[in-house]
């Protein structure tokens, strides 16, 4: 035997014994699970808790494992999963209404160590009876439960249901460890008929507003198929009448078509008449035509060449006598008129002859007289005409001279210097013969320039004088006596005519 | 137990046996509960803090009264 071989057979005999101790350790190891708890008992079981130190002492494990020692300590598991119990239970609800009770309660043991310890102390070992004993404890709560509900807060009110049963079990629960999840009231019996009759007026509600929601949509679905099949009947009528309508064209158009044929044919026919009676009356007018042209046309040729012959030689044989006639007649009144003539002639010239001496005697005689009348008249008026004019001539001297005087009176009243400038201008002549006394030293004078030498002579001799107007004025004045005198005079013998001026 | 904050899952109130839902242990039980002011009612959702505890099931709650309030 190698070493090899011993030491192969001594690791094998170590891995032999690890498995042994692997399957041991393994038998003795307990593992909670989620859903239970381990009680364990037994020898040294040591309890942590210092509230249960005076309990009945016992471990609980929950979520790990423990070494159990086999005949020295048990481990029981206790489950905590979730239970369920069926109920049924005749009772009476607040309203006294007595009704039979369907319900389901889901439980389970409380998580706690508290609850667990209830728990384990109630049930670890009648687990199977839990659900009989929790039935007979809810049923129990179930009739106090109902008697504090009415139907209606059963059936609608969760709320209250659960308040309910928190209130009637919540000590007993603790007492025994568990905890309700739920209590689900599954169906009530009613044996007075209160909920069938509780649901019936909202039932007959819901069937009178379907009833009534179902007759108007009838009704409308009936409106509405009335007006549609009214307006199918419109559309039907409208066709119809459209059907008529274009029937009654097709006919008409048919009938047309059926009498264009004749009348196309009458029409023709027409045509062919209207043509042939055209043909008939140009063959007549052909034919009027040629006997208008080869007998009516010569005969009246020949007529007119007949008449027109006869009437020349009528005309001639006319003309003929009449012109001898016209010459007859001609000849015979140029005779008398010659006769005629010659006799007027003869006794005109007569009677001129006679009258002509007459004439010439009157005449003579006539003229001489008047000639002598004329003569004296003529004289007489002459001598009448120069008297006339004498005496007008002398009249109108007077007449003028009165008006003179008259004016110049009138003047010297208004204006004594144009009377005495008019003076002036009137006496001139005497002025001058008394200036030329001034000349009355000169012997002999030439005067050079004419008249307009004259009056220059004598202005330069008044102005030299040294009177001036002054002299004048003094010369005025003393003719002026004497043409005063002289102006009484005529005035005096204003109407009398001075025939010697 | 106590410091947990929880929901109303039952009406709490004055002759009423009421329930909270708390988070323990990894999971969430409910626990039956009472008004720590034996007057105050809080109804179902109202979030509430436990202020005593009578096991094994047994809470006593005040009204939860966030900080930012």
């Amino acid at each position: 035997m190698s070493l090899l071989e011993i030491l192969l057979l001594s690791a094998g005999g170590v891995i032999v014994a690890l498995l042994v101790i692997f399957g041991i350790l393994r038998l003795l190891y307990k593992v909670a699970e989620p859903n239970e708890a381990l009680i364990i008992s037994g020898l040294g079981v040591r309890v942590d808790r210092a509230d249960t130190a005076d309990s009945l002492g016992f471990k609980i494990i929950t979520g790990r494992g423990v070494n159990v020692l086999p005949g020295f300590q048990t481990a029981r598991r206790l489950s905590l999963d979730t239970r369920g119990v069926n109920l049924q239970v005749s009772c009476v609800t607040k309203q006294g209404l007595p009704v039979t009770v369907r319900a389901v309660v889901i439980y389970k043991v409380g998580d706690d160590f508290a609850s667990i310890a209830n728990a384990a102390r109630r049930f670890l070992d009648q687990q199977k009876g839990m659900n009989d004993t929790i039935h007979e404890l809810f049923s129990g709560h179930l009739r106090s439960i109902v008697g504090g509900l009415t139907i209606e807060e059963m059936i609608h009110n969760r709320d209250a249901l659960t308040g309910e049963v928190r209130q009637s079990s919540a000590t007993e629960m603790i007492k025994l460890g568990l905890i309700v999840d739920s209590l689900q009231i599954q169906e009530i019996d009613d044996e007075s008929g209160y909920i069938l009759n509780l649901g019936k007026p909202h039932a007959a509600a819901i069937a009178a507003s379907a009833r009534i929601a179902e007759a108007q949509r009838d009704q409308e679905a009936a409106e509405v198929e009335q007006v549609s099949a009214a307006k199918k009947a419109a559309a039907v009528r409208e066709s119809q009448i459209q059907q008529a309508g274009y029937q009654a064209e097709v006919d008409e158009a048919r009938a047309k078509a059926s009498q264009s044929g004749p009348l196309a044919e009458a029409t023709a026919r027409q045509e062919v008449v209207v043509q042939e009676t055209r043909a008939a009356e140009l063959e007549a007018a052909l034919a009027e035509q040629r006997l208008q042209s080869q007998v009516r046309k010569p005969a009246d040729a020949k007529a007119y060449d007949t008449r027109t012959t006869a009437d020349a030689a009528r005309d001639a044989s006319i003309a003929k006598a009449q012109a001898e006639a016209k010459e007859t007649e001609l000849r015979a009144a140029a005779d008398a008129t010659r006769v005629k003539t010659a006799a007027d002639a003869e006794a005109q010239a007569t009677k001129a002859r006679a009258e002509a001496m007459a004439g010439a005697t009157r005449a003579t005689g006539e003229a001489e007289a008047a000639a002598a009348k004329a003569r004296g008249i003529a004289e007489a008026e002459a001598a009448k005409a120069k008297g006339l004019a004498e005496a007008e001539s002398a009249r109108a001297k007077g007449l003028a001279e009165a008006d003179a005087i008259k004016a110049r009176a009138a003047a010297l009243a208004e204006n004594q210097e144009a009377v005495v400038a008019q003076q002036l201008a009137e006496r001139w002549p005497e002025i001058v013969e008394a200036g030329a006394s001034a000349f009355g030293n000169v012997d002999h004078m030439v005067v050079l320039n004419g008249a307009d030498g004259m009056s220059d002579m004598f202005a330069k001799a008044l102005s030299l004088g040294g009177t001036g107007l002054g002299l004048a004025r003094q010369l005025m004045d003393a003719m002026g006596k004497p043409a005063e005198k002289e102006l009484d005079e005529s005035s005096r013998r204003n109407g009398e005519l001075k025939l010697s001026d | 137990m106590i410091g947990s904050r929880g929901r109303v899952t039952g009406t709490i109130g004055p002759g009423l046996v009421g329930e909270v839902l708390l988070n323990v242990r990894g999971g969430t039980e409910a626990f039956y509960a009472y008004p720590a002011d034996p007057d105050e009612t809080y109804s179902s959702g109202t979030q509430v803090l436990v202020v005593d505890f009578e096991p094994p099931r047994t809470v006593y709650v005040e009204r939860w009264q966030p900080l930012s309030r």
